[in-house]
């Protein structure tokens, strides 16, 4: 009996450590620190065909209008030098799905049960947990970064996230809480990476608003802190423009 | 009540006055940059009084001698640490006292306000601002 319960222990022990390694082992390939492809990188390094440009948001007429109006405002007053101030004159990050775009690099960790991610503008971080169902709308609290569960399906990471603020928009393109994004990544070979994003809302979006980001590994890069300490820049209140606070004032 | 009928009239009610206070832009447009002058770039040699190695910008502070004999102090924006880091600038590249020559975008409000395009160090080496805050196009 003392025999027999030393081999069970140590099948036990072994499945102890296998079964983390292989947890590890699926997550492996996206760990790592990514560049926006093919945006930040080189042009010699732009070997892969680039993903599609983002697609208009299939808003509901309702809403479609005051969205071009929006844009077309938002632009003329940058051609003009006069820009209206955004969330970045007030240092409010990104969001989701924003946070995605790799406007600088990020960083993927996979840990026990979670992936997280870290993208180095404004110290961004989501928590993409890869146990429980996805929450229904109405019990997630609006975040900046939402509430991300994932699955995986042999290779790819399928994510589901809710929950984004209101005002936490990507392309200014208004959302209700009942907002998901789903995501699925996965590697395109050892140092290419997509995150293939789709947006539904069924207030604000006639069907899925779909598109695909693209990144390419860079191993040896760590990131720098961003601590949004010294801002100069707020938003003029008579006419809403970003203006500069200049030394002395 | 509901879902539906919770959601529907508020949102298009408030969306305006939303988009246009909180709105996060994209990365191609970039966030204010539109509020320099970057087509009519000017030169200036000056001395440094501060260098700002933070983020969301780093700025350089530099006393300048006018043509007028008087000294103007002029606030340079440069990119965020981490542009800049990868594009070769220290933390300590530029010290208060430096005598270092900029090649700016002057804020079109004519405030002394600029972005900066290149700056020349002390011992010659000339540096730039990352890609979004575009080249200098005079020497």
């Amino acid at each position: 009996m003392y025999k027999t319960s030393s081999k069970l222990l140590a099948a036990l022990a072994l499945a102890g450590l296998v079964v983390p390694a292989l947890q590890a082992a699926e997550a492996v390939g996206i760990d790592g620190k990514w560049f926006a492809y093919p945006g930040q990188v080189d042009p010699q390094e732009r070997t892969l065909e680039p993903p599609a440009p983002i697609p208009d948001p299939p808003l509901k007429p309702e809403f479609l209008e005051d969205w071009r109006t929006l844009r077309a405002t938002l632009a003329a007053a940058d051609a003009r030098g006069e820009p209206i101030a955004s969330g970045y004159t007030r240092c409010i990050p990104d969001g989701m799905p924003a946070m995605m775009q790799g406007m600088f690099p990020m960083e993927v960790m996979a840990s026990r049960g979670q992936i997280t991610i870290i993208q180095e503008a404004y110290s961004q971080v989501r928590r993409i947990y890869l146990a429980g169902e996805p929450l229904a709308w109405e019990d997630a609290e609006p975040r900046f970064w939402g509430h991300s569960v994932a699955k995986w399906e042999d290779e790819t990471l399928v994510v589901d996230t809710v929950g984004i603020k209101d005002y936490v928009m990507f392309r200014n393109v208004p959302h209700s809480p009942a907002m998901r994004i789903s995501e699925r990544i996965y590697l395109l070979d050892t140092n290419h990476m997509v995150d293939e994003v789709t947006v539904t809302d069924p207030e604000y979006l006639t069907g899925p608003w779909q598109w695909s980001w693209m990144y390419t590994r860079r191993d040896d890069y760590k990131l720098y802190e961003y601590v949004c300490e010294n801002n100069r820049e707020f938003a003029d209140p008579e006419t809403g423009e970003a203006r500069l606070r200049l030394f002395g004032e | 009540m509901n879902a539906r009928a919770r959601l529907a009239p508020l949102f298009k009610a408030y969306l305006i006055l939303v988009l246009c206070m909180h709105w996060v832009p994209n990365a191609a447009a970039h966030h204010s940059f539109a509020m320099f002058d970057s087509q009519n770039q000017v030169k200036m040699t000056g001395t440094v009084t501060k260098f700002d190695w933070t983020n969301p910008h780093v700025y350089i502070e530099l006393d300048v001698v006018g043509s007028d004999g008087l000294t103007k102090s002029w606030t340079i924006e440069c990119a965020n640490i981490s542009i800049l880091g990868r594009i070769g600038w220290k933390f300590n590249m530029i010290k208060p006292g430096d005598e270092i020559t900029v090649i700016v975008g002057p804020l079109r409000s004519g405030q002394p306000g600029a972005l900066l395009k290149q700056v020349t160090l002390p011992d010659g080496t000339k540096m730039g601002n990352g890609g979004p805050a575009g080249l200098p196009n005079i020497q």
